[in-house]
């Protein structure tokens, strides 16, 4: 331990969770003492350029210079496995022709480098792959034929570390996803170990797929949010049963081989492969891992995908070639040296593969007409009774190639008429959540989503009744009556406009947009309309749109008319209509509504000081206008003035109490200002008031978490008002 | 227009933020699936007058394996934060030599390092992100790291500091999600599930803090306001494969570049109809890192695993002599 510390600085400079040692000197006193590191199995890295000043936390970083005061700065540590430190050992034992004394000398000062040969092991990457691969390979071979004795139990004679095959399978497996991304999991799955069999390198280690842990965090979700234990969920029962089944039935083999019979060997792996990475791959299902076959079917895979890709390009890229060639077999490790393949060329299997591929029937259709009893029926017949628990989970998380994915292989009739029926209701489960995702998406388009069961259908004066509740500040009540309104006389310009008030007044911008614009369609010049629309629009920040309402509201303006051009131009710049504006509120400085709309432009272009003064202005000559005070609350708040806001709001809210969209916004802006338990009370009392303003759901969840009230999340999620507001009073 | 050889596969660049004619190259041995790594530092020639080497090394810092991204400081001209893929964070100091470099070697991260990037704002601390699913928060005078942000479920492939708020940054992941973090808060303020395959890269708008860029393996790229998460601002398509990277331009507020492995660089406006309004096909290999100065408008610098590192002008051909 004191030789130990002696050499290597003492504890300061050893690094955690690294397998480094601070300096060669270090490494061979590990050598010599035996390592007490616990991460044996760490890769091999020699000694690029680092130095070996004894670190004890104020190395010499260079005086005078800016960063030399930065304390606790140490060298880097050259990543040199105690116990795979044979580059060193190695560089030791040739120094020691010349004596020890140099070797110290050579530790001692930081400006020697070491020879670049035992520096780098791979300084030529110049040349063709094969000699990139086969360069590296060597000093992989190299160092771990040191001699030192370290981790035999887990290495067997090869010329790659654990830790470097680990380091290759980890990056090449997440590499692959990336550029492979039109590819199922498995299949990528696939390439890579094609990659990682022409290296030797088995499937001992086992990469984590993101397949598998990418969707962690929703399998999370449905644990807590449906009380299942975690543990194999459902969905990896019959996937798991899906992936053993051919070896559920007796012999695989014999199946197998009559397969193989039939469709000739070189077909089944591939296209079971293909399909069944389709099947798994509906998507992201977790857990369906593929019987590992056979290497050289891997390698046909890869190839297969590389021959797919016809862009010169991609043909002439030196890495794909160096994919390419591994995997086809043209290079090969023997004795752990890289050699060309002796046979001759695998022949253009790839090529022949692809033409028959693509030429042919699809497999299901092969499969199901040749193939020995149809497994996909028997699979169905089995399972029947797989419980639509997780099916009708899974259809809630909206996984859109999933869905795809399953329309079209039902499409394909890949399962067989027989499917099980489960699959199917789950789809047509699925397909509602998409006609209700489809729903919200049109309302964002602009389509008008009504209410169901609608007391006020009937009534005899449903505009009248609406407007009593508007000015009640009954404001869902009043959307309901409106609506009642407008499906009785849908060309009524004012009862949709009301409707888009109320909706707006309500915090919900989307429906708002809705109805203002068939109240346009009645009326296209409806001024307070055209104003609306620009000011949700711009509240939902879709500048383009917001611009042409405010353009539209100028020209059609009996007075500002002649401020703009008669003709509208295809594209209307920000810069222009600030300045139709400008204009406009110098033509007749009292017209609130000018300012009104300058402020607006003013928040889309984020000059909120402007804004406010516009605001400010427009106050002055309508201090009664409750959504005005919100619009100076919510601009100064956006302009990081949250205590003003909060003033501003106030004023709204005396003047309207049940404005929920000010009540919103004063939560929004306690939440700004990191007063969490504030802001929580007020989004509760603006949803008491209208439940259906998602923004305010949305906001509630980040001030809860904000606020570490993490046992309140589920009464949000399920929007448990009553609950809710227990908590949180106001 | 200038291009360079380096003897890895590119990386990441970076044009320094002090110096118009520096930037700083992250390069990896063996399309950084193993080997060595290498940090370049490169100096444009200020004039014309030197034709026959437009762009000189300043210096160069050897790793014991690849550098995935770099850095510069924004408070100190010669400092470089250096993303290694052993996991570790290592700062390196231009006015040293190499041989007393790395002034810092932060050894936290138990997997690969694949981004760093630096507070703007605070310009006292850094950022890495990891494959090992973390985000490190980092200042200069500290030995480790000042928080650590584990939340997203799969390698964390790149952060972005916001060019306004000094404690909010995004972050981009495997996961399929980009995340939203104030680094006041105890986890994530917002979660936007921006895509359905892996999200690679993202950036903040450099004029309006709340508009991000996500791009992915779908080979597109999303603009997003952070207000209203539910649809983006923008989709950008027109990659042929996974976009690497993505930029947003410090001179105009709704230019975007980015790379792609489909070996190009694209130069986007998200605001016009048109959106993809400059392509460049000039590297042989994956293009995948991408950078635009803050000195020259419109000066673009880009390298790929074809070890080239390319220099030029908005509008101009790359490889143009």
């Amino acid at each position: 331990m004191a030789m130990r510390e002696l050499v290597s600085g003492g504890a300061a400079c050893a690094t955690s969770g690294s397998s480094s040692s601070s300096n060669p000197l270090g490494s061979l006193a590990n050598a010599l003492l035996g390592s007490s590191s616990k991460t044996q199995q760490e890769r091999l890295r020699e000694i690029p350029t680092s130095t070996a000043i004894p670190s004890d936390g104020s190395a010499s970083v260079g005086t005078g210079e800016p960063l030399s005061g930065l304390p606790g700065s140490e060298l880097d540590h050259p990543l040199q496995p105690n116990a795979q430190g044979s580059e060193f050992l190695r560089g030791f034992r040739s120094a020691d022709q010349h004596g020890l004394a140099d070797v110290w000398d050579d530790i001692q000062r930081p400006q020697v480098n070491f020879p670049p040969e035992h520096v780098l092991r791979q300084p030529d990457t110049n040349g063709p792959p094969q000699r990139v691969l086969s360069s590296f390979l060597h000093s992989f071979v190299n160092s771990s034929h040191g001699g030192i004795p370290f981790c035999p139990a887990t290495l067997p004679v090869l010329g790659l570390s654990a830790g470097d095959k680990q380091c290759i399978r980890d990056r090449s497996s997440i590499m692959a996803r990336h550029f492979f991304a039109d590819k199922s999991e498995d299949f990528i799955n696939a390439q890579v170990n094609a990659l990682l069999s022409s290296l030797e390198i088995d499937n001992d280690i086992r990469a984590p797929g993101p397949a598998f842990k990418r969707y962690q965090e929703l399998e999370k979700y449905w644990h807590e949010t449906h009380g299942m234990r975690p543990g194999p969920n459902p969905a990896d029962g019959w996937v798991a049963e899906f992936a053993q089944h051919p070896v559920g039935h007796g012999d695989p083999s014999t199946w197998v081989q009559s397969f193989e019979q039939e469709h000739g060997a070189n077909g089944w792996a591939s296209e079971f492969e293909h399909e069944h990475a389709q099947l798994a791959s509906m998507d992201h299902i977790r857990g369906a891992t593929m019987p590992h076959l056979a290497a050289m079917e891997q390698t046909r895979m890869l190839a297969n995908t590389l021959a797919q890709n016809n862009d010169p390009k991609f043909q002439n890229s030196k890495f794909f070639q160096f994919v390419s060639k591994m995997s086809r077999g043209e290079i090969t490790v023997e004795d752990n040296q890289i050699k060309p393949a002796t046979l001759s060329a695998p022949g253009d299997w790839a090529t022949e593969y692809q033409q028959q591929y693509s030429g042919g029937q699809t497999w299901a259709d092969q499969f199901l007409s040749k193939g020995p009893n149809g497994w996909v029926d028997e699979f169905a017949s089995e399972r029947g009774h797989v419980d639509d628990g997780w099916v009708n989970e899974f259809s809630k998380l909206h996984v859109n190639d999933w869905a795809e994915e399953f329309g079209r292989q039902v499409g394909e009739g890949t399962f067989g008429d027989s499917s099980a029926d489960n699959w199917a209701s789950a789809y047509d489960e699925y397909l509602n959540e998409q006609t209700a995702l489809k729903q919200q998406s049109e309302s964002s388009r602009g389509v008008y989503v009504f209410s169901d069961l609608n007391p006020y259908v009937g009534h005899p004066n449903p505009l009248k009744e609406g407007q009593e509740l508007f000015r009640k500040g009954l404001l869902s009540e009043a959307v309901l009556a409106l609506e009642a309104e407008v499906l009785k006389n849908p060309d009524n310009a004012e009862g949709w406009r009301l409707l888009g008030i109320a909706h707006a007044e309500n915090d919900d911008d989307q429906q708002a947009i809705a109805a203002m614009m068939r109240a346009q369609e009645v009326d296209p010049t409806n001024l307070e309309v055209l104003l609306a629309l620009g000011v949700s629009h711009t509240n939902e920040l879709e500048q383009a749109a917001a611009l042409k309402y405010l353009y539209s509201w100028l020209r059609h303006h009996p007075k500002y008319g002649t401020v703009v051009p008669p003709n509208q131009p295809d594209s209307l710049y920000y810069g222009d209509v600030a300045t139709y504006f400008s204009d406009a509120a110098r033509m007749s400085p009292d017209d609130a509504d000018v300012h009104i709309v300058l402020g607006v432009l003013y928040n889309l272009s984020r000059e909120y000081d402007k804004a406010i003064e516009s605001f400010q202005t427009a106050l002055k000559l309508k201090p009664r206008d409750y959504s005005l005070w919100n619009k100076l609350g919510a601009t100064q708040a956006n302009s990081v003035q949250s205590a003003d806001a909060i003033l501003a709001y106030q004023q709204a809210l005396d003047l309207k109490p049940n404005y929920v969209r000010a009540w919103a916004n004063m939560g929004i802006s306690y939440a700004n200002q990191g007063m969490y338990e504030e802001s929580i009370r007020y989004y509760v009392r603006a949803l008491a008031m209208n439940p259906k303003a998602d923004n305010a759901w949305q906001y509630l969840r980040i001030s809860l978490s904000c606020a570490s009230r993490n046992d309140m999340l589920e009464a949000c999620d399920s929007r448990n008002l009553d609950f809710l507001q227990k908590e949180f009073p106001l | 227009m200038p291009v360079f050889k380096v003897p890895f596969n590119g990386y990441s660049v970076k044009f320094s933020p002090f110096y118009e004619s520096q930037l700083a190259v992250a390069t990896a041995q063996n399309f950084g699936i193993l080997g060595n790594g290498r940090l370049h530092v490169l100096q444009l020639s200020p004039s014309p007058a030197n034709p026959g080497q437009p762009i000189i090394e300043l210096s160069s810092f050897d790793t014991a394996d690849g550098v995935y991204d770099c850095c510069w400081s924004e408070s100190h001209d010669s400092l470089i934060v250096a993303a290694v893929a052993d996991g570790s964070v290592k700062l390196y100091d231009l006015s040293l030599p190499p041989t007393a470099n790395p002034i810092r070697s932060l050894q936290e991260h138990t997997r690969e390092v694949h981004s760093v990037d630096y507070n703007v704002v605070r310009k006292d601390s850094f950022l890495s992100s990891s494959w090992d699913d973390t985000v490190k928060l980092w200042t200069v005078d500290r030995p480790s790291s000042v928080r650590t942000f584990k939340e997203h479920a799969y390698c964390v492939y790149s952060t972005a500091w916001n060019p306004r708020h000094a404690d909010v940054f995004a972050s981009a992941s495997g996961d399929c999600t980009a995340r939203i973090w104030d680094v006041r808060e105890p986890a994530s303020t917002m979660i936007l599930p921006a895509h359905e395959f892996e999200i690679l890269s993202c950036d903040w708008n450099k004029y309006d803090d709340c508009v991000i860029a996500t791009a992915s393996v779908d080979k597109s790229i999303k603009v997003w306001d952070v207000r209203s998460f539910r649809v983006p601002v923008a989709v950008l398509n027109g990659h042929g494969y996974a976009v690497r990277k993505v930029k947003f331009s410090p001179h105009r507020g709704s230019v975007i570049a980015s790379c792609s492995y489909d070996m190009t660089v694209c130069l986007w406006d998200y605001m016009v109809e048109d959106a993809l309004i400059g392509r460049y096909d000039h590297h042989t290999e994956f293009t995948v890192g991408v950078d635009m100065s803050v000195h020259v408008e419109g000066l673009l610098a880009s390298t790929g695993w074809d070890e080239l590192v390319y220099v030029w002008q908005h509008g101009m051909d790359p490889r143009a002599p």
